[in-house]
């Protein structure tokens, strides 16, 4: 490894990270006015042009406020509480693919932080950290509705990280690999001639069983049981001051746009545009560059649809009551899932011994 | 560097893992668990093998220790040393003592291998061949086994449950 390709590397994961954090103050706003039009209301529209200075207001204001720690609380975990969920929400981002290659200097670089060969598992182990910062957070507090929150958010998210593993699991089988990168390549193309060739028409059940548990997983609505503002003040973070509470709200939001990343990359083709095969695209721009290019723009997309449906669904669905949401994962999900990882083992038998 | 490195995660596991047997705490022992979890799982990376390094932490970091603490948190452990008699201790420290000896023995007496083991370029499909070929036997039954657990603990909760008179 060359001294330019460090520094390269430096600065591709430095962009990667920064753009990332940027889906926060984004989404601040994208909620907020979409819950509004959901709700026929304005919603936040006077600072600056249509409100959209609203997220500079809403973190000078978490800035600027007073830093309290409460006396009751164990200090070291409470105030480690936080990072212990940001740190796993920033560390999975490397791992997911926002394009080919671009050339630079004649040499060619991956869009990717680090292509790592079991890239699903990565994403799936270091995600499945975030929940010590609750529950470390939550008992922290010494607190009995921090504690409930906390206890609620570790069940809930242990519960939901099965059916999330078993579709995870017939995407592995049907692609034949864990890399992100070689599950994208496999999309390229077009299914029964119409349809572009992604994985959600070949996992449809797969696809809906990861979208549900990563609502779960990202603790949103209709799933927030954590958090219940109706019978537990504010959940795990109700001891917490301003900041700290952004950074949980920080690591909420880069969840979700992991979850969204993971989406497009197994089920929705990654950076393939539809129809069209990338040997063409590249005929047509002329420049690999530019089309690098075209497919960041292309993943940026395609997360920010799934964002979208977030908020959509957040402010569309009540909340489930907690033994719902139990026997949703148990009863209904585990099944769902293990059916469909049987029938995906049985095809691709089937289509190897052809 | 390699060496280095070898010696700083072995030095990050064993310190943590001391932290679980001194913290009087048992959140404390539990969070440091967790990081000599993560001391080993970044060993497996160092020889290369990215897929025990991510199990590692997928199920003991992730899966396991959330069921202690979780455990720990809802029984609201104290932090209380007069319910370990003097008897048990003596029995704890004279059993680690013995099955240390055990371990340094073994190693004396064998012949250390003095490269590091070729690891295969397909991990995942050397790992799976040899569990449905030559290890499928203690494989099924391993977890035969760990089936047979989960039905006996679901037995012994739910007949306590119905002499209780609860009903579900």
């Amino acid at each position: 490894m060359e001294w330019t390709d460090l520094i390269i590397t430096a600065v591709k994961t430095a962009v990667i990270y920064l753009g990332m954090v940027q889906v926060v103050p984004i989404m601040l706003i994208v909620e907020r006015r979409g819950a509004a039009l959901m709700q026929d209301r304005p919603g936040p529209n006077r600072v600056g042009p249509f409100g959209l200075f609203q997220p500079i207001a809403d973190v000078i204001k978490m800035m600027m406020k007073e830093v309290t720690v409460p006396r009751q609380v164990n200090k070291a975990l409470f105030l480690l509480g936080p990072f212990l969920v940001l740190f796993p929400a920033s560390l999975v981002i490397a791992a997911l693919p926002f394009g080919d290659y671009f050339t630079l200097l004649g040499r060619d670089y991956l869009l990717q932080v680090a292509n790592i060969d079991v890239g699903i598992l990565y994403v799936l182990a270091i995600g499945s950290l975030g929940i010590y910062g609750i529950l470390f957070g939550g008992w922290a507090s010494n607190n009995k509705f921090s504690l409930i929150g906390a206890m609620r958010s570790s069940s809930q998210i242990i519960s939901y990280e099965i059916p999330l593993g078993l579709a995870a699991c017939s995407a592995v089988l049907w692609y034949g690999s864990f890399s992100l990168r070689e599950m994208v390549y496999t999309q390229e193309g077009t299914f029964l001639g119409i349809l572009p060739n992604w994985g959600f028409f070949y996992q449809p059940i797969g696809f809906l069983l990861f979208f549900i548990a990563a609502f779960a997983e990202t603790n949103r609505l209709p799933f927030d049981l954590p958090e219940t503002e109706a019978e537990l003040v504010a959940g795990f973070h109700t001891e917490y001051g301003p900041m700290d509470f952004g950074t949980f709200f920080m690591a909420e939001y880069m969840n979700m746009a992991t979850m969204s990343g993971l989406m497009v990359a197994m089920y929705f083709g990654g950076w393939h545009l539809p129809w069209v095969s990338d040997v063409t695209l590249l005929q047509w721009l002329g420049s690999r560059n530019l089309l690098a290019a075209l497919q960041v723009v292309t993943v940026i997309v395609k997360i920010s649809v799934f964002m979208l449906m977030f908020v959509w669904v957040r402010w569309t669905l009540p909340r489930f009551r907690f033994d719902q949401l139990m026997r949703l994962a148990w009863r209904n999900l585990i099944p769902i899932g293990l059916i469909n990882l049987v029938i995906t083992a049985l095809i691709m038998y089937f289509r190897s011994a052809q | 560097m390699r060496e280095v490195l070898f010696i700083a995660f072995s030095l990050f596991t064993i310190g943590a893992a001391s932290g679980v047997l001194l913290s009087r705490n048992p959140v404390y022992s539990a969070f440091s668990l967790i990081l000599s979890f993560f001391g080993l799982s970044g060993l497996y990376l160092l020889w290369g093998s990215t897929f025990m390094a991510m199990i590692q932490i997928l199920i003991y970091t992730g899966a396991i220790v959330v069921l202690f603490v979780f455990v720990v948190m809802l029984l609201n452990l104290q932090t209380n040393r007069e319910n370990s008699s003097n008897i048990v201790f003596l029995g704890v420290v004279s059993a680690s003592v013995w099955l240390f000896s055990l371990i340094i023995l073994r190693v004396l007496t064998r012949s250390i291998p003095n490269k590091i083991l070729e690891i295969p370029e397909n991990q995942l499909r050397t790992i799976s061949k040899l569990l449905f070929t030559r290890y499928l036997w203690p494989f099924e039954i391993l977890s035969f086994f760990l089936l047979v657990m989960i039905i006996a603990i679901f037995a012994i909760t739910r007949t306590q449950e119905i002499a209780h008179g609860g009903e579900k």
